[in-house]
């Protein structure tokens, strides 16, 4: 684990900080999708091995890789550009292979830490419509940000603002 | 290639030089192990050879009374390890000297006194014929008053499991150094390994991939440089033992099923080496 809590305990997906094994980790991480500022990609492999490259790790089947990574490289709109390497893509289509080797392994929750930190704003809005369009398929989307603006056109969302770790404000849950 | 094979051959391309001296130094390791295990081989079938043909021989003082060594002879009879006993008078002895020692004989031809005592000689069941045991019934027999001496080869015996001993010490002492040596070379290539490849391991472990599968391939790594180290100390051990044999006859080798624990012996070994190095990685520390 990264950090323990200071106090209370957190709980994601049946695994609790006060519970869980070192052992287990690896698969309480099989169950999050991550994704970051910088990408984080294999610059040596093509955008369709980065994806898979993430599948391979965990021994998924190889007949299961070859559905999957051609079929999530589409939802994120990248189906042409599978075998590019990372260098021959713009920061936008990068972060996108990022997002789609996150969702591959079929998380229940997508952890977007500051995506769009290194992404003008054009490409930025870009990011964020493919996460509302993976929210709308009903995966939870926990996107960080310090672009306000860049959530002004998103009415609907939960938005929490914190400032230096306080709570600000809360637009509260969704009810739709 | 699946992910494990075709990483394990990564290093070898990465570090070549720390990949040779890893399994350079795990076939030192090897080929000392092997070969002061070649001196106990060999020295184990000098002993079994030697106690095929022990024989105690019990040499009773003069004047010893005959009714108190045919006492002697039948309780030697209910020993259970006593298969066969003889006895041999003084004149029997200076007879049997005369035949055997003839070089010596002008020197036993005018005697007037026959210098040589009457003895019993004793041969042990197949069974009983080992050091230890023979010094058993040696004990034993030196307990009667009108025994003399016992002899039974004893201070040859003693020095050939003294040498036997010391080859196997000085066998894993040595190869054990070797052994330490090539853990740290199989350390050190893993390092630099995991410092080229420091994103991707961060990417594994941030998806979920398990200690256990990070590891897999060094492991492979490790124990195919043990295998190929195995094989090169083995070629190293053939040429050193055939040099010999010119020399030294009837050296005894190891059996084929020897021979593959010995190979299988690298592979765990690189393996383990693997292993010692990459649990500091894996499990200390974080993404």
């Amino acid at each position: 684990m990264e950090e323990r809590p200071s106090a209370g305990t957190v709980r994601v997906s049946g695994f609790s900080s006060d519970r869980i094994k070192r052992r287990e980790i690896p698969y309480l991480r099989r169950r999050l999708g991550v994704v970051f500022q910088d990408f984080r990609l294999l610059k040596n492999r093509t955008a369709r091995e980065n994806v898979a490259f993430s599948m391979e790790v965990i021994g998924t089947p190889r007949e299961q890789i070859g559905l999957a990574v051609p079929r999530t490289l589409a939802a994120v709109g990248l189906a042409s550009k599978a075998d590019h390497l990372p260098a021959e893509l713009s920061g936008g289509e990068q972060q996108r292979v990022a997002i789609a080797r996150a969702l591959v392994n079929e998380p229940f929750v997508l952890l977007a830490d500051e995506p769009t930190g290194n992404l003008d704003e054009r490409v930025s809005k870009d990011i964020l419509r493919v996460c509302k369009d993976i929210n709308l398929r009903g995966m939870a989307v926990l996107f960080v940000t310090h672009n306000r603006t860049l959530l002004d056109d998103h009415v609907g969302a939960r938005v929490i603002e914190l400032d230096c770790g306080a709570l600000v404000s809360d637009t509260g849950a969704d009810d739709s | 290639m699946r992910y494990t094979p075709r990483e394990a051959f990564f290093a070898f391309r990465r570090a070549p030089l720390l990949s040779a001296l890893s399994i350079v130094t795990i076939a030192f390791a090897l080929y000392t192990l092997a070969v002061f295990g070649l001196v106990w081989l060999n020295i184990e079938r000098v002993l079994d050879d030697v106690a095929q043909r022990v024989e105690v021989i019990v040499f009773l003082e003069d004047g010893t009374d005959p009714a108190e060594s045919a006492t002697l002879m039948s309780e030697l009879a209910t020993y259970p390890e006593v298969d066969s006993i003889a006895y041999v008078s003084k004149d029997d002895a200076l007879a049997r000297a005369r035949g055997d020692l003839s070089e010596y004989r002008e020197l036993y031809e005018d005697l007037e006194v026959n210098p040589l005592p009457a003895s019993i000689e004793i041969e042990l069941k197949p069974d009983f014929r080992r050091s230890a045991q023979v010094n058993e019934v040696a004990a034993r027999v030196e307990r009667f008053p009108f025994v003399e001496e016992v002899k039974y080869g004893e201070e040859w015996v003693s020095k050939l499991n003294f040498l036997q001993d010391m080859s196997l010490f000085l066998g894993l002492v040595v190869g054990g150094i070797f052994a330490a040596v090539a853990f740290v070379a199989i350390g050190a290539t893993i390092n630099l390994v995991l410092i080229a490849r420091e994103d991707e391991f961060a990417i594994m472990k941030m998806v979920g991939a398990t200690p256990g599968f990070i590891a897999q391939p060094f492991i492979l790594e490790g124990f195919v440089k043990g295998v190929i180290g195995a094989i090169l100390a083995l070629a190293l051990l053939t040429a050193t033992f055939s040099a010999l044999e010119q020399r030294v006859l009837a050296l005894g080798f190891y059996t084929p099923a020897q021979i593959v624990t010995g190979v299988a012996l690298g592979g765990v070994l690189g393996a383990v080496g693997s292993i010692l190095s990459l649990r500091r990685h894996l499990y200390g520390g974080t993404t």
